[in-house]
Protein backbone atom coordinates (compact mmCIF):
# COMPACT_ATOMS: atom_id res chain seq x y z
CA UNK A 1 0.00 0.00 0.00
CA UNK A 2 1.43 3.48 -1.07
CA UNK A 3 1.02 6.21 1.49
CA UNK A 4 -1.26 7.81 -1.46
CA UNK A 5 -3.31 4.54 -1.74
CA UNK A 6 -3.82 4.68 1.94
CA UNK A 7 -4.74 8.24 1.70
CA UNK A 8 -7.49 7.57 -0.91
CA UNK A 9 -9.09 5.02 1.48
CA UNK A 10 -9.41 7.82 4.09
CA UNK A 11 -10.97 9.66 1.54
CA UNK A 12 -13.50 7.00 0.23
CA UNK A 13 -14.08 6.45 3.65
CA UNK A 14 -15.30 9.79 4.58
CA UNK A 15 -17.40 10.04 1.41
CA UNK A 16 -15.20 12.44 -0.47
CA UNK A 17 -14.46 9.98 -3.54
CA UNK A 18 -16.79 9.64 -6.89
CA UNK A 19 -16.94 8.22 -10.43
CA UNK A 20 -14.34 6.19 -11.72
CA UNK A 21 -12.20 6.95 -8.54
CA UNK A 22 -14.37 5.32 -6.62
CA UNK A 23 -14.97 2.06 -8.80
CA UNK A 24 -10.73 1.89 -8.91
CA UNK A 25 -10.59 1.96 -5.54
CA UNK A 26 -13.45 -0.30 -4.75
CA UNK A 27 -11.49 -2.83 -7.09
CA UNK A 28 -8.38 -1.93 -5.10
CA UNK A 29 -10.14 -3.01 -1.63
CA UNK A 30 -11.78 -6.07 -3.61
CA UNK A 31 -8.54 -7.46 -5.23
CA UNK A 32 -5.75 -6.31 -2.98
CA UNK A 33 -5.62 -8.38 0.41
CA UNK A 34 -3.60 -5.83 1.98
CA UNK A 35 -5.80 -3.01 1.06
CA UNK A 36 -9.02 -5.18 2.20
CA UNK A 37 -7.25 -5.37 5.53
CA UNK A 38 -6.06 -1.69 5.11
CA UNK A 39 -9.72 -0.93 4.39
CA UNK A 40 -10.99 -3.44 7.68
CA UNK A 41 -8.46 -1.58 9.66
CA UNK A 42 -9.83 1.96 9.05
CA UNK A 43 -13.70 0.44 9.02
CA UNK A 44 -13.20 -0.49 12.53
CA UNK A 45 -11.42 2.80 13.83
CA UNK A 46 -13.85 5.14 12.47
CA UNK A 47 -16.32 2.52 14.59
CA UNK A 48 -14.49 2.48 17.76
CA UNK A 49 -14.51 6.39 17.47
CA UNK A 50 -18.24 6.61 17.34
CA UNK A 51 -19.00 4.61 20.15
CA UNK A 52 -16.20 6.31 22.10
CA UNK A 53 -18.55 9.99 21.44
CA UNK A 54 -21.95 7.47 22.10
CA UNK A 55 -20.03 6.42 25.45
CA UNK A 56 -18.93 10.13 26.77
CA UNK A 57 -22.71 11.16 25.29
CA UNK A 58 -24.37 8.83 27.49
CA UNK A 59 -22.21 9.47 30.34
CA UNK A 60 -23.01 12.94 30.40
CA UNK A 61 -26.27 12.20 30.47
CA UNK A 62 -26.28 9.46 33.10
CA UNK A 63 -24.45 11.44 35.50
CA UNK A 64 -26.72 14.98 35.50
CA UNK A 65 -29.73 11.87 35.58
CA UNK A 66 -28.00 10.57 38.44
CA UNK A 67 -27.83 14.15 39.78
CA UNK A 68 -31.64 15.09 39.54
CA UNK A 69 -32.82 11.89 40.75
CA UNK A 70 -30.68 12.84 43.89
CA UNK A 71 -31.75 15.73 44.42
CA UNK A 72 -35.25 14.73 43.76
CA UNK A 73 -35.28 11.63 46.07
CA UNK A 74 -34.47 14.10 48.96
CA UNK A 75 -36.90 16.50 48.40
CA UNK A 76 -39.38 13.25 49.22
CA UNK A 77 -37.84 12.97 52.59
CA UNK A 78 -41.23 12.58 54.39
CA UNK A 79 -40.61 15.30 57.07
CA UNK A 80 -44.26 15.07 58.13
CA UNK A 81 -44.24 11.95 59.56
CA UNK A 82 -41.81 13.76 62.18
CA UNK A 83 -44.67 15.41 63.89
CA UNK A 84 -46.38 11.54 65.01
CA UNK A 85 -43.27 10.12 66.16
CA UNK A 86 -43.37 13.41 68.32
CA UNK A 87 -46.70 11.82 69.92
CA UNK A 88 -45.74 9.10 70.84
CA UNK A 89 -43.06 9.96 73.39
CA UNK A 90 -40.01 7.88 74.47
CA UNK A 91 -36.41 8.57 74.76
CA UNK A 92 -35.42 6.39 72.13
CA UNK A 93 -38.03 7.56 69.67
CA UNK A 94 -36.90 10.98 70.90
CA UNK A 95 -33.46 9.99 69.51
CA UNK A 96 -34.51 9.03 66.51
CA UNK A 97 -37.11 11.89 65.75
CA UNK A 98 -33.93 14.08 66.46
CA UNK A 99 -31.86 12.40 64.16
CA UNK A 100 -34.30 11.93 61.35
CA UNK A 101 -34.84 15.32 61.78
CA UNK A 102 -30.98 16.46 61.54
CA UNK A 103 -30.23 13.79 58.95
CA UNK A 104 -33.75 15.55 56.65
CA UNK A 105 -32.47 18.79 57.34
CA UNK A 106 -28.83 17.71 56.28
CA UNK A 107 -30.11 16.03 53.18
CA UNK A 108 -32.56 18.95 52.61
CA UNK A 109 -29.60 21.76 52.83
CA UNK A 110 -27.87 19.41 50.69
CA UNK A 111 -30.36 19.15 47.93
CA UNK A 112 -30.71 23.62 47.93
CA UNK A 113 -27.11 23.67 47.04
CA UNK A 114 -27.47 20.77 44.36
CA UNK A 115 -30.59 22.25 42.69
CA UNK A 116 -29.07 25.42 43.27
CA UNK A 117 -26.14 24.59 41.19
CA UNK A 118 -27.84 22.90 38.94
CA UNK A 119 -30.21 25.93 38.28
CA UNK A 120 -26.93 28.71 38.59
CA UNK A 121 -24.31 27.10 36.89
CA UNK A 122 -23.48 28.01 33.36
CA UNK A 123 -21.09 28.76 30.98
CA UNK A 124 -20.82 32.52 31.72
CA UNK A 125 -21.40 31.93 35.89
CA UNK A 126 -18.10 29.86 35.52
CA UNK A 127 -16.65 32.37 33.34
CA UNK A 128 -17.51 34.98 36.29
CA UNK A 129 -15.63 32.11 38.86
CA UNK A 130 -12.76 31.63 36.87
CA UNK A 131 -11.44 34.88 35.42
CA UNK A 132 -8.65 36.48 36.61
CA UNK A 133 -6.84 39.60 34.75
CA UNK A 134 -2.99 39.20 33.05
CA UNK A 135 -0.33 40.90 34.22
CA UNK A 136 1.89 41.92 31.95
CA UNK A 137 5.57 40.36 32.22
CA UNK A 138 7.66 43.40 31.24
CA UNK A 139 10.81 40.90 31.62
CA UNK A 140 9.39 39.40 28.73
CA UNK A 141 10.20 42.08 26.03
CA UNK A 142 13.53 43.88 25.17
CA UNK A 143 14.01 46.55 27.53
CA UNK A 144 11.84 49.67 27.97
CA UNK A 145 8.46 49.57 27.61
CA UNK A 146 6.64 49.56 24.43
CA UNK A 147 3.45 52.07 24.42
CA UNK A 148 1.16 49.16 24.13
CA UNK A 149 2.69 47.55 27.23
CA UNK A 150 2.41 51.10 28.71
CA UNK A 151 -1.31 50.80 28.08
CA UNK A 152 -1.97 47.71 28.78
CA UNK A 153 -0.14 48.38 32.77
CA UNK A 154 -2.33 51.28 32.74
CA UNK A 155 -5.66 49.36 31.72
CA UNK A 156 -6.30 51.57 29.10
CA UNK A 157 -7.97 48.97 26.90
CA UNK A 158 -9.46 50.38 23.94
CA UNK A 159 -5.24 52.09 23.15
CA UNK A 160 -4.29 49.02 23.57
CA UNK A 161 -7.01 47.53 20.75
CA UNK A 162 -6.56 50.82 18.81
CA UNK A 163 -1.91 50.26 18.78
CA UNK A 164 -2.84 46.26 18.05
CA UNK A 165 -5.08 47.45 15.10
CA UNK A 166 -2.45 49.83 13.55
CA UNK A 167 0.71 48.62 14.80
CA UNK A 168 2.81 48.12 11.37
CA UNK A 169 4.72 44.86 12.79
CA UNK A 170 1.98 42.37 14.96
CA UNK A 171 3.87 39.93 16.93
CA UNK A 172 2.20 37.74 19.18
CA UNK A 173 2.39 40.04 22.44
CA UNK A 174 0.91 42.81 20.36
CA UNK A 175 -1.80 39.83 19.60
CA UNK A 176 -2.14 39.05 23.03
CA UNK A 177 -2.92 41.73 24.91
CA UNK A 178 -5.24 42.92 22.19
CA UNK A 179 -7.22 39.61 22.79
CA UNK A 180 -7.14 40.49 26.40
CA UNK A 181 -8.09 43.94 26.34
CA UNK A 182 -10.71 43.02 23.91
CA UNK A 183 -11.73 40.19 27.02
CA UNK A 184 -11.34 43.13 29.37
CA UNK A 185 -14.34 45.48 27.46
CA UNK A 186 -16.31 42.20 27.07
CA UNK A 187 -15.87 41.89 23.29
CA UNK A 188 -15.17 38.30 23.38
CA UNK A 189 -15.69 37.64 19.77
CA UNK A 190 -12.73 39.66 18.95
CA UNK A 191 -10.85 38.16 21.95
CA UNK A 192 -11.42 34.70 20.67
CA UNK A 193 -10.25 36.18 17.22
CA UNK A 194 -7.13 37.31 18.44
CA UNK A 195 -6.28 34.05 20.42
CA UNK A 196 -6.68 31.90 18.01
CA UNK A 197 -4.45 33.99 15.72
CA UNK A 198 -1.35 33.88 18.20
CA UNK A 199 -2.19 30.13 18.56
CA UNK A 200 -2.10 29.70 14.46
CA UNK A 201 0.81 32.10 14.17
CA UNK A 202 2.96 29.11 16.87
CA UNK A 203 1.53 26.45 15.05
CA UNK A 204 2.00 27.48 11.24
CA UNK A 205 5.83 28.58 12.64
CA UNK A 206 6.83 25.94 15.36
CA UNK A 207 7.07 28.29 18.08
CA UNK A 208 5.16 29.25 21.70
CA UNK A 209 5.19 32.17 22.55
CA UNK A 210 2.27 33.72 24.31
CA UNK A 211 0.45 30.05 23.45
CA UNK A 212 0.15 28.81 26.67
CA UNK A 213 -1.36 32.60 27.97
CA UNK A 214 -3.32 32.40 24.61
CA UNK A 215 -4.84 28.74 24.75
CA UNK A 216 -6.26 29.55 28.76
CA UNK A 217 -7.70 32.88 27.90
CA UNK A 218 -8.88 31.20 24.99
CA UNK A 219 -10.62 28.94 27.11
CA UNK A 220 -11.92 32.06 28.80
CA UNK A 221 -13.58 33.27 26.60
CA UNK A 222 -15.65 30.88 25.37
CA UNK A 223 -16.78 30.43 28.38
CA UNK A 224 -17.16 33.95 28.66
CA UNK A 225 -18.79 33.72 25.22
CA UNK A 226 -21.42 31.17 26.90
CA UNK A 227 -19.67 28.28 24.48
CA UNK A 228 -18.60 25.88 27.30
CA UNK A 229 -18.61 23.13 24.32
CA UNK A 230 -15.86 24.76 22.67
CA UNK A 231 -13.72 25.75 25.79
CA UNK A 232 -13.83 21.98 27.22
CA UNK A 233 -11.01 20.41 25.22
CA UNK A 234 -9.21 23.29 25.79
CA UNK A 235 -9.39 23.11 29.21
CA UNK A 236 -8.78 19.55 29.00
CA UNK A 237 -5.89 19.65 27.38
CA UNK A 238 -4.40 22.27 30.16
CA UNK A 239 -5.62 19.77 32.62
CA UNK A 240 -3.98 16.86 31.09
CA UNK A 241 -0.22 18.81 30.58
CA UNK A 242 1.32 19.44 34.04
CA UNK A 243 3.64 21.58 32.47
CA UNK A 244 1.16 24.17 30.78
CA UNK A 245 1.71 27.24 32.48
CA UNK A 246 -2.09 27.36 33.72
CA UNK A 247 -2.09 23.72 34.44
CA UNK A 248 -2.28 24.59 38.08
CA UNK A 249 -5.26 27.08 37.46
CA UNK A 250 -6.84 24.69 35.47
CA UNK A 251 -6.71 21.85 37.80
CA UNK A 252 -8.47 23.81 40.43
CA UNK A 253 -11.56 24.39 38.37
CA UNK A 254 -14.44 22.56 39.06
CA UNK A 255 -14.65 19.75 35.96
CA UNK A 256 -17.95 18.71 37.27
CA UNK A 257 -19.17 22.18 36.90
CA UNK A 258 -18.07 22.80 33.50
CA UNK A 259 -20.08 19.36 32.42
CA UNK A 260 -22.64 20.32 33.76
CA UNK A 261 -22.49 23.80 31.85
CA UNK A 262 -22.25 21.37 28.92
CA UNK A 263 -24.59 19.15 29.43
CA UNK A 264 -26.94 22.27 30.14
CA UNK A 265 -26.06 24.16 26.76
CA UNK A 266 -26.84 20.85 24.80
CA UNK A 267 -29.73 20.39 26.10
CA UNK B 1 -35.56 19.99 34.35
CA UNK B 2 -36.10 16.44 33.53
CA UNK B 3 -37.39 14.58 30.21
CA UNK B 4 -40.88 14.45 30.38
CA UNK B 5 -41.25 12.53 27.10
CA UNK B 6 -43.01 9.11 27.63
CA UNK B 7 -41.90 6.94 24.65
CA UNK B 8 -43.75 3.32 23.34
CA UNK B 9 -41.10 0.81 22.12
CA UNK B 10 -42.19 1.53 19.35
CA UNK B 11 -41.88 5.31 19.21
CA UNK B 12 -38.49 4.83 21.47
CA UNK B 13 -37.32 2.73 18.68
CA UNK B 14 -37.80 5.07 15.98
CA UNK B 15 -36.48 8.02 17.78
CA UNK B 16 -33.08 6.11 17.92
CA UNK B 17 -33.24 4.84 14.51
CA UNK B 18 -33.76 8.43 13.15
CA UNK B 19 -31.31 9.97 15.84
CA UNK B 20 -33.91 12.27 17.10
CA UNK B 21 -33.94 14.06 20.38
CA UNK B 22 -31.29 10.62 21.37
CA UNK B 23 -30.66 12.94 24.62
CA UNK B 24 -34.11 12.06 26.02
CA UNK B 25 -34.03 8.91 24.62
CA UNK B 26 -31.27 7.89 26.86
CA UNK B 27 -32.96 9.64 29.95
CA UNK B 28 -35.99 7.83 29.11
CA UNK B 29 -34.38 4.63 29.43
CA UNK B 30 -32.27 5.62 32.46
CA UNK B 31 -35.58 6.63 34.18
CA UNK B 32 -37.62 3.18 33.32
CA UNK B 33 -34.99 0.66 33.29
CA UNK B 34 -32.20 1.26 35.01
CA UNK B 35 -33.15 0.66 38.58
CA UNK B 36 -33.97 -3.00 37.87
CA UNK B 37 -30.77 -3.37 36.38
CA UNK B 38 -29.17 -1.74 39.52
CA UNK B 39 -31.36 -4.06 42.12
CA UNK B 40 -30.66 -6.78 40.31
CA UNK B 41 -26.78 -6.29 40.32
CA UNK B 42 -26.07 -5.24 43.76
CA UNK B 43 -28.12 -8.15 44.56
CA UNK B 44 -25.72 -10.27 42.89
CA UNK B 45 -22.66 -9.46 44.58
CA UNK B 46 -22.22 -6.13 42.48
CA UNK B 47 -21.11 -2.59 43.71
CA UNK B 48 -23.13 0.70 42.70
CA UNK B 49 -20.10 1.44 39.99
CA UNK B 50 -20.73 -2.01 38.79
CA UNK B 51 -24.37 -1.28 37.97
CA UNK B 52 -23.84 2.06 36.69
CA UNK B 53 -21.19 0.60 34.39
CA UNK B 54 -23.29 -2.62 33.08
CA UNK B 55 -26.25 -0.59 32.43
CA UNK B 56 -24.50 2.20 30.70
CA UNK B 57 -22.80 -0.66 28.36
CA UNK B 58 -26.28 -2.37 28.06
CA UNK B 59 -27.81 1.51 26.62
CA UNK B 60 -24.59 1.14 24.30
CA UNK B 61 -26.01 -2.34 22.92
CA UNK B 62 -29.07 -1.54 23.12
CA UNK B 63 -28.65 1.51 20.51
CA UNK B 64 -26.35 -0.01 18.44
CA UNK B 65 -28.60 -2.58 17.83
CA UNK B 66 -31.47 -0.09 17.17
CA UNK B 67 -29.05 1.61 14.92
CA UNK B 68 -28.03 -1.51 12.73
CA UNK B 69 -31.90 -1.83 12.71
CA UNK B 70 -31.34 -5.17 14.27
CA UNK B 71 -33.66 -4.35 16.74
CA UNK B 72 -36.71 -7.15 15.60
CA UNK B 73 -39.28 -6.24 18.59
CA UNK B 74 -39.65 -10.07 19.63
CA UNK B 75 -39.20 -9.09 22.69
CA UNK B 76 -39.82 -5.54 24.73
CA UNK B 77 -36.96 -3.38 25.12
CA UNK B 78 -37.55 -4.49 29.26
CA UNK B 79 -36.87 -7.43 28.42
CA UNK B 80 -33.70 -6.80 25.98
CA UNK B 81 -32.11 -4.42 28.36
CA UNK B 82 -32.81 -7.30 31.29
CA UNK B 83 -31.18 -9.80 29.35
CA UNK B 84 -28.41 -7.91 28.08
CA UNK B 85 -27.64 -6.73 31.21
CA UNK B 86 -27.99 -10.29 33.29
CA UNK B 87 -25.80 -11.63 30.77
CA UNK B 88 -22.83 -9.23 30.69
CA UNK B 89 -22.81 -9.26 34.28
CA UNK B 90 -22.58 -13.19 33.92
CA UNK B 91 -19.91 -12.58 31.68
CA UNK B 92 -17.83 -9.75 34.04
CA UNK B 93 -18.43 -12.39 37.17
CA UNK B 94 -16.72 -14.85 34.89
CA UNK B 95 -13.99 -12.89 33.95
CA UNK B 96 -13.46 -12.21 37.44
CA UNK B 97 -13.61 -15.82 38.08
CA UNK B 98 -16.70 -15.93 40.16
CA UNK B 99 -17.73 -19.33 38.57
CA UNK B 100 -20.49 -20.79 41.61
CA UNK B 101 -22.19 -17.80 41.86
CA UNK B 102 -21.98 -16.70 38.21
CA UNK B 103 -23.86 -20.18 37.13
CA UNK B 104 -26.46 -19.36 40.16
CA UNK B 105 -27.50 -15.70 39.05
CA UNK B 106 -26.99 -16.87 35.26
CA UNK B 107 -30.14 -19.95 35.89
CA UNK B 108 -31.82 -18.10 38.66
CA UNK B 109 -32.54 -15.20 36.73
CA UNK B 110 -32.96 -16.29 33.26
CA UNK B 111 -36.29 -15.60 31.60
CA UNK B 112 -38.23 -18.31 29.48
CA UNK B 113 -38.35 -15.82 27.13
CA UNK B 114 -35.71 -14.30 26.53
CA UNK B 115 -33.29 -14.68 23.43
CA UNK B 116 -29.96 -15.69 22.99
CA UNK B 117 -27.99 -12.47 23.21
CA UNK B 118 -24.18 -13.81 23.32
CA UNK B 119 -23.23 -12.48 20.50
CA UNK B 120 -24.53 -9.14 22.00
CA UNK B 121 -22.40 -9.77 25.11
CA UNK B 122 -19.08 -10.46 22.66
CA UNK B 123 -20.14 -7.68 20.05
CA UNK B 124 -20.36 -5.71 23.62
CA UNK B 125 -16.61 -7.35 24.74
CA UNK B 126 -15.38 -6.35 21.33
CA UNK B 127 -16.64 -2.54 21.37
CA UNK B 128 -15.33 -2.36 24.79
CA UNK B 129 -11.95 -3.02 23.94
CA UNK B 130 -11.68 -0.78 21.01
CA UNK B 131 -12.86 2.43 23.10
CA UNK B 132 -10.14 1.37 25.18
CA UNK B 133 -7.53 1.67 22.37
CA UNK B 134 -9.32 5.63 21.39
CA UNK B 135 -9.11 6.33 25.16
CA UNK B 136 -5.08 5.32 24.67
CA UNK B 137 -4.82 8.30 21.88
CA UNK B 138 -3.87 11.71 22.96
CA UNK B 139 -6.46 14.26 23.64
CA UNK B 140 -6.17 16.49 20.75
CA UNK B 141 -6.46 13.33 18.36
CA UNK B 142 -9.68 12.02 20.54
CA UNK B 143 -11.21 15.14 19.96
CA UNK B 144 -10.76 15.61 16.19
CA UNK B 145 -11.69 12.59 15.46
CA UNK B 146 -15.05 12.42 17.84
CA UNK B 147 -15.59 15.56 16.40
CA UNK B 148 -15.37 14.72 12.49
CA UNK B 149 -16.92 10.87 12.87
CA UNK B 150 -19.54 10.95 16.10
CA UNK B 151 -20.81 14.90 15.87
CA UNK B 152 -20.76 14.97 11.89
CA UNK B 153 -18.63 18.40 12.08
CA UNK B 154 -16.65 19.78 9.17
CA UNK B 155 -13.33 20.60 8.50
CA UNK B 156 -14.27 24.28 8.62
CA UNK B 157 -16.32 23.82 11.96
CA UNK B 158 -13.62 21.76 13.74
CA UNK B 159 -10.83 24.24 12.30
CA UNK B 160 -13.14 27.39 14.02
CA UNK B 161 -13.31 25.25 17.28
CA UNK B 162 -10.41 24.14 17.85
CA UNK B 163 -6.58 25.68 17.96
CA UNK B 164 -6.11 25.37 14.22
CA UNK B 165 -5.18 27.28 11.46
CA UNK B 166 -7.19 26.07 8.84
CA UNK B 167 -9.33 23.14 7.06
CA UNK B 168 -5.74 21.67 5.81
CA UNK B 169 -4.35 21.67 9.33
CA UNK B 170 -7.16 19.66 10.81
CA UNK B 171 -7.25 17.63 7.74
CA UNK B 172 -4.10 16.55 7.95
CA UNK B 173 -4.39 15.84 12.03
CA UNK B 174 -7.30 13.82 11.65
CA UNK B 175 -5.96 12.13 8.47
CA UNK B 176 -2.67 11.07 11.13
CA UNK B 177 -4.94 10.12 14.02
CA UNK B 178 -7.15 7.95 12.30
CA UNK B 179 -3.78 6.21 11.35
CA UNK B 180 -2.44 5.92 14.85
CA UNK B 181 -5.91 4.29 15.65
CA UNK B 182 -6.00 1.78 13.17
CA UNK B 183 -2.56 1.34 13.88
CA UNK B 184 -3.39 0.74 17.76
CA UNK B 185 -6.28 -1.90 16.65
CA UNK B 186 -3.29 -3.59 13.91
CA UNK B 187 -1.15 -4.00 17.20
CA UNK B 188 -3.95 -5.30 19.25
CA UNK B 189 -3.65 -8.97 19.41
CA UNK B 190 -7.50 -10.17 20.47
CA UNK B 191 -8.21 -7.58 17.94
CA UNK B 192 -5.92 -9.73 15.58
CA UNK B 193 -7.20 -12.72 16.35
CA UNK B 194 -10.49 -11.55 15.03
CA UNK B 195 -9.67 -10.40 12.18
CA UNK B 196 -7.92 -13.84 11.13
CA UNK B 197 -10.90 -15.36 12.07
CA UNK B 198 -13.14 -13.04 9.72
CA UNK B 199 -10.37 -13.91 6.24
CA UNK B 200 -10.52 -17.16 7.49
Amino acid sequence: MTPEETRALVDHLDENITGSSLDSLERLIAEDPEAAQEWYYLNLAVDAVKDHGLYEEISAIREAWKMEETTESVYHVSTPELPAARESGGLVRSLNRYGLRAAAIILIVMSSTTVYKYLSISSASLYDRYYSGYTLNTARGSGSEQPIEQAFNAKDWNTVISLAATAKEKDNQTEFLAGMASLEEKRYDDAITFFEQVIAVNTHAGTDVYQDEAEYYLAISWLADKKVNQAMPILEKIKADPHHQYHDKVAKMSFFDLRLAQYKENK
Amino acid sequence: MRAEEKYTDPELIAAISAGRDLNNAIRYLYQQYSEATSSFIKHHGGSEQDADDIFQETVMAFIDTVRKDKFRGEASVKTFLNAIARNYWFNEMKKRGRAGQRDKVFELSRDKDEADVSHHISEMERKRQLRGLVDQLGDSCRKVLVLFYYENMSMKEIADHLPYENEQVVRNKKYKCLQQLAGFIKDNPAIARQMQEILK
